[in-house]
């Protein structure tokens, strides 16, 4: 806690599900720029699929009034984190910027961590990763191919939030906001996703995240999230309850 | 209750010794198919390593399955010994003394085999000895003390060590006969095990003194070994079913029932194969029975308060899981086995003297009592984490890989083959017990009835 | 002087079998047929005396109503108190019958006494469920064991659970002590005579009646026995757990239930001293009986700890809301330094004495022990049920947990009619057993005959050694 006052950043994410329209543009972005195997169905049959963020999909109604209602999941970078305390190897560790990270080097695959994860975030490499021939060129140098037997997870592309810092530094100037964006970010057609840093007043996720539609997911186990999401705005629903939803952790479990 | 037979010495060193100065006819045969059985068990594990865990049927959000559970349940098994020899021991029932040393026994080799599975099923076992073992000082990068797992090698380890030495100076004795009885290469192993024992009277208190000791220095590190097993589950607030304080006692009376039950498996077997009758009598199973009527019925009381106390919070998460643990197909199948094989068929049969003194009747209940704890530590882990929950979105059912299944059965044939390689070298009914029962044990006329006495210091 | 000489008599070993059963029907027959001393009278009086104030008190509570609940909790700790100390006393008779050790026979009757106290429990604990909320509050159903049932179950189904609970005790101490009574028919006269024959229905001793008569003690043992552990249950959470929204717990039933045993071990322990001292049992309840219950006592110390620390760990790991809400009512909230002070003498302060067995065979230093551990448990009583009692709300009951705004910061102090309530129903049940040992002999006349022909002292080789008799 002392390491992350002296530090100037921390970082955060701040989804707007009003604005998500379900496009997966972020999903493919994420798994290009992280390196992440490619999903065949047959991985998806197994359950062993990697998606650093997925979109959850929920439909509401009886046909023909349907809804299909997204959201965005990824790792929030809880600050008080279930799967750090549980690893026995400090792989899963917290960085002073307030990024929840995996050390893949440490990693020896207990898979406690993602036990302990209520948001199913975080994933194990049963295979050794494979790419067609034609794809070895295409992997970003970045970021480490991670072998079989180790978990990986989001990072919030922290190759991009070092390559931010380490620019600005040389350009001798602060990072302002909208330098940093991970690649799922930056892919978002709708601008649904908002990466910043917390600690400066005026950034777009600071304002985002004290918005009156700000929530943060699962809010009774009181992980304290880094990723907020702004509700919906359903003239239905807001025609019926008015603001009564707003602010609730449980607001989305109805949903289901 | 107890028909005392009166042997001699004589008698009681020629039959408990008699599959160590002697091969019985049974023993390479039974020895080569567990030795086949365990060979393809390594094989297996090894093209596991190879390959990757991807050969195992585990899946997101599925992390643990067949080896947890396993590891469990042989942890389980081990609570057989100290319940056995240490705390009958303290409370003085005589009735321990046949089986102590075959318990303490199955405790040392049930946590050999245990301490396999966390290896196993880690991603990389190999960087477990690179990162856990040496310390690693230099970059001054410490092992997470706040992790489970990392108290689970540390209680498993100190029960490991303490339970071999409990069994080692219960063995001294017996290991002075077998050094006068032998010749040879043998005799000269047997020399040096034996701490030249010479059985006066100082050597007798020190190996008194130390049993208790060592007893009482156990229980704590026995109840602790099971709850830190479990608290590796109960500590998860984000799986449902597993965030129970219930956990860590509820586990150990578990261990204690199926440990116990796994011992009076043992007894029936140690009759059947080396005869000894006149050692394990229908008395010690019908005493182990009603030790085990009260165990089983607290355990079940334990798990009907977890159900509870699950449902009680009426949470929707938590009631979806419970209805996929017991109304969905195929988990309602394996709850009601377990339900069926871990207390209502043995305890049923149980409450009747004559099922107790029934050895084969024995011998099958308390193997359904081992098939229903099994279940019972596959249906907390695995319908606990292929959970239906809010933002989880994928839910799975689970179904072992046939690699896994082989594992585990070799664990089996790995414990057995190790208990017969011992019971080869080494008595496994403590003789000096089987002398000192009979010493301490005399009759009494009261009235038209003989009744037995237990003599007290 | 003459009756310090007969009961002598029992372990002389120079008497045979026969004259050592007279000896010793006749001396412990003679505890209820003695003059009641002076002293006796007067504690007698003053017990008495005491009980009135409390059913006085009661009455007073009664007419000050039932609507804020939060000054019932001290009540409600009070009523757990005394199934602690009343209700699971005789548990350290069947504890031990159900091991098959032979220890216990001779502070069994003592053990088993303590069922008639209970009676206090019965009386206090009609208000309380009156003033338990029913399941549907403010429109919501609140968290229970009772699921959907009808609103007031848990009120019927505890009220009858509680005469039940009385009633088999009565029940396991009167077929435990017919043999005595039969006793009772053959040495006494009058009144006394009338009265153990009717009670005795007509047990002269054959082989059927006794075969019967212990599967009769069995199986009230065993009944009585799961009954109280229901019992335990029940109130814990009826009375306690359910109180507190989101307060998870499942092995608290398991704990209270537990703390009960052992606060019943030392209640029997300080009786076992008192009477054995009064009654100058010294040769009757040996030193064997005292070692026995310290090594109870000394389980039950650690299990208070095993149990707490089972929960505690699970909401401290856990770090959610509703653990860390948990944790702040139980443990740093308000009640700190109640818990503090429950843990230093339910725990640490009794363990660390109890641990070494020259103090084990003291009684004095035993008494001290068992004294520290009630102080304990009436402090872990305390800051368990006053809490649960004080946070309870209309409003706030059907949350997942409670807000933390709404977890005070102040703890409500007893007040003057806690205390007399303490006291008075306290000392009901100090009346009861009393009266009951007016009524029936305070050690078994039949187990003592049974430990006389049981045990003897045998030569063993260079030493004499003492022998047990296990018949089946």
């Amino acid at each position: 806690m002392v390491a992350e006052k002296q530090s100037k950043f921390k970082w955060g994410m701040a989804v707007d599900i009003d604005a998500c329209n379900g496009c997966q543009a972020c999903v493919i972005a994420c798994q290009s720029e992280n390196n992440i195997p490619i999903n065949t169905e047959d991985n998806f049959k197994d359950a062993r699929g990697i998606e650093w963020i997925r979109v959850e999909r929920y439909w509401e109604g009886e046909f023909p009034n349907v809804k299909a209602k997204f959201i965005p999941i990824l790792c929030m970078h809880c600050d008080n984190a279930p799967c750090e305390p549980v690893c026995p190897v400090y792989a899963s560790y917290h960085t002073v910027e307030g990024l929840n990270v995996q050390i893949y080097n440490r990693c020896v695959g207990t898979r406690y961590c993602a036990n302990g994860c209520p948001y199913l975030v975080r994933f194990f490499n049963y295979w050794e990763p494979e790419w067609p021939e034609s794809f070895q060129n295409h992997l970003n140098p970045d970021v480490t191919v991670r072998s079989r037997g180790i978990m990986e997870k989001c990072s919030m592309c922290i190759q991009r939030i070092r390559r931010g810092t380490r620019d600005a530094k040389k350009d001798k100037r602060e990072v302002v906001d909208g330098d940093i964006s991970p690649a799922c970010v930056q892919a978002c057609p709708t601008d649904a996703l908002v990466f910043g840093n917390q600690k400066d007043p005026e950034s777009r996720i600071n304002k985002m995240k004290n918005d009156k539609r700000a929530y943060t997911l699962l809010d009774h186990l009181k992980t304290n999230n880094n990723v907020w999401y702004l509700a919906k705005v359903d003239p239905d629903i807001e025609a019926h309850h008015g603001d009564k939803h707003h602010g609730e952790g449980n607001h989305k479990e109805d949903s289901h | 209750m107890q028909q005392r037979r009166i042997l001699s010495e004589k008698q009681i060193n020629a039959e408990l010794l008699n599959g160590n100065l002697a091969t019985p006819k049974w023993y390479f045969p039974v020895m080569g198919v567990l030795g086949t059985g365990v060979i393809i068990g390594f094989i297996t594990i090894l093209y596991m390593f190879n390959r990757g865990l991807g050969v195992t049927g585990l899946a997101r959000p599925v992390y643990w399955g067949l080896f947890i559970t396993t590891f469990v349940f042989w942890v389980g098994i081990s609570h057989a010994g100290i319940m056995i020899s240490a705390i009958l021991r303290l409370t003085q029932a005589e009735w321990r003394r046949p089986v102590t040393r075959a318990a303490e026994l199955l405790t040392v080799f049930s946590l050999l085999t245990a301490l396999f599975f966390p290896l196993m099923h880690a991603g990389r076992p190999w960087r477990i000895a690179y990162w856990l073992l040496p310390y690693d000082f230099a970059r001054g990068i410490w092992p997470n003390v706040r992790s489970p797992l990392f108290w689970d090698p540390i209680a498993i380890g100190t029960y490991l060590t303490g339970s071999t030495l409990f069994l080692f100076v219960a063995l001294i004795p017996d290991l002075a006969i077998l050094r006068d009885r032998t010749t040879g290469i043998k005799k000269g192993i047997y020399t040096v095990l034996a701490l030249g024992w010479r059985g006066n009277p100082r050597q007798w208190q020190l190996q008194v003194v130390a049993g208790i000791l060592l007893s009482a220095l156990m229980l704590p590190i026995f109840v602790s070994v099971h709850s830190i097993v479990s608290w590796d589950f109960a500590v998860t607030p984000a799986v449902e079913g597993w965030h129970s304080t219930i956990f860590a006692p509820y586990f150990v009376i578990g261990a204690v029932h199926s440990g116990v039950s796994a011992v009076v498996t043992m007894m029936c077997l140690m009759r059947w194969l080396w005869k000894w009758n006149n050692y394990i009598r229908p008395e010690h199973f019908d005493a182990l029975a009603r030790l085990l009527i009260v165990v089983a019925t607290a355990w079940l009381g334990f798990t009907f308060l977890e159900l509870i106390f699950s449902l009680y919070g009426r949470d929707a998460p938590e009631i979806a899981l419970r209805e996929l643990q017991i109304f969905t197909w195929p988990w309602n199948l394996i709850f009601i086995t377990f339900l069926l094989t871990g207390y209502i068929i043995p305890v049923g049969c149980w409450l009747f003297k004559r099922c107790r003194n029934n050895i084969a009747i024995m011998f099958w209940t308390t193997i359904l009592v081992n098939v229903g704890m099994w279940l019972e530590r596959f249906l907390i882990i695995v319908p606990g984490l292929a959970r239906k929950q809010v933002f989880v979105y994928t839910w799975e059912g689970y179904w072992p890989s046939p690699v896994e299944w082989i594992i585990m059965t070799w664990s089996f044939a790995w414990v057995s083959f190790l208990m017969l390689l011992f019971a080869r070298f080494f008595p496994l009914v403590p003789l000096f017990e089987a002398k000192e029962s009979q010493v301490f044990t005399t009759e009494m006329k009261v009235g038209r009835a003989t009744v037995p006495m237990v003599i007290r210091e | 002087m003459e009756k310090v000489i007969t009961r002598r008599i029992l372990i002389s070993e120079e008497l045979n079998n026969q004259e050592r059963f007279n000896a010793a029907t006749s001396s412990l027959v003679s505890t209820t047929k003695e003059e009641m001393g002076g002293k006796f009278k007067i504690v007698f009086g003053i017990f008495a005396a005491l009980s009135v104030m409390g059913i006085l008190s009661l009455l007073i509570k009664i007419f000050q109503g039932f609507d804020d609940k939060s000054s019932w909790g001290y009540y409600s700790a009070i009523v757990s108190l005394l199934f602690g100390v009343f209700g699971t006393a005789p548990m350290v008779a069947i504890a031990p019958m159900i091991a098959k050790a032979d220890w216990h026979r001779p502070i069994a009757r003592i053990a088993n006494m303590f069922t008639a106290a209970g009676l206090s429990s019965v009386i206090m604990i009609f208000p309380l469920i009156f003033a338990l909320p029913p399941l549907v509050v403010g429109g919501y159903r609140r968290r229970s064991i009772w699921f959907d049932a009808n609103i007031y179950t848990p009120h019927v189904f505890f009220g009858l659970a509680v005469v039940g609970l009385f009633l088999i005790g009565l029940g396991m101490l009167w077929v435990s002590s017919i043999p005595d009574l039969a006793a009772m028919r053959d040495h006494s006269t009058g009144r006394r005579q009338r009265f153990a024959k009717i009670l005795s229905r007509g047990f002269v001793g054959t082989e059927r009646q006794w075969i019967s008569l212990r599967a009769r003690i069995g199986m009230m043992s065993t009944f009585y026995f799961m009954f109280l552990i229901f019992v335990h249950i029940l109130y814990s959470i009826n009375f306690n757990l359910e109180l507190v929204a989101g307060w998870k717990d499942a092995i608290y039933p398991m704990y209270h239930a537990m703390t009960g045993i052992q606060s019943g071990i030392a209640t029997v322990m300080i009786a076992v001293y008192l009477i054995r001292k009064y009654y100058k049992l010294e040769d009757v309840i040996r030193i064997d009986q005292i070692w026995g219950l310290a090594k109870l006592m000394f389980a039950a110390t650690i299990f208070w700890f095993y149990f707490f620390i089972c929960a505690f760990m699970i909401f401290w790991y856990g770090k959610s809301e509703i653990n860390v809400m948990t944790i702040k009512i139980l443990v740093n909230g308000p009640y700190m330094w109640v818990f503090i002070g429950a843990f230093l003498l339910s725990f640490i302060v009794p363990w660390w004495i109890i641990i070494w067995n020259p103090v084990r065979k003291n009684p004095p230093m035993l008494v001290l022990v068992a004294t520290i551990t009630l102080i304990g448990c009436i402090l872990d009583r305390i800051r368990l049920f006053v809490i649960s009692w004080q946070v309870y709300g209309e409003d706030t009951i059907h949350l997942r947990y409670i807000p933390a705004e709404d977890i005070p910061d102040n703890m409500i102090m007893p007040t003057l009619l806690d205390g007399t309530l303490f006291v008075g129903f306290i000392s009901l049940g100090i009346f009861m057993f009393l009266l009951m040992s007016r009524l029936l002999p305070i050690v078994s006349i039949w187990e003592t005959h049974q430990s006389i022909l049981l045990t003897k002292h045998i030569k063993f080789h260079r030493t004499e050694v003492y022998a047990v008799g296990k018949p089946d």
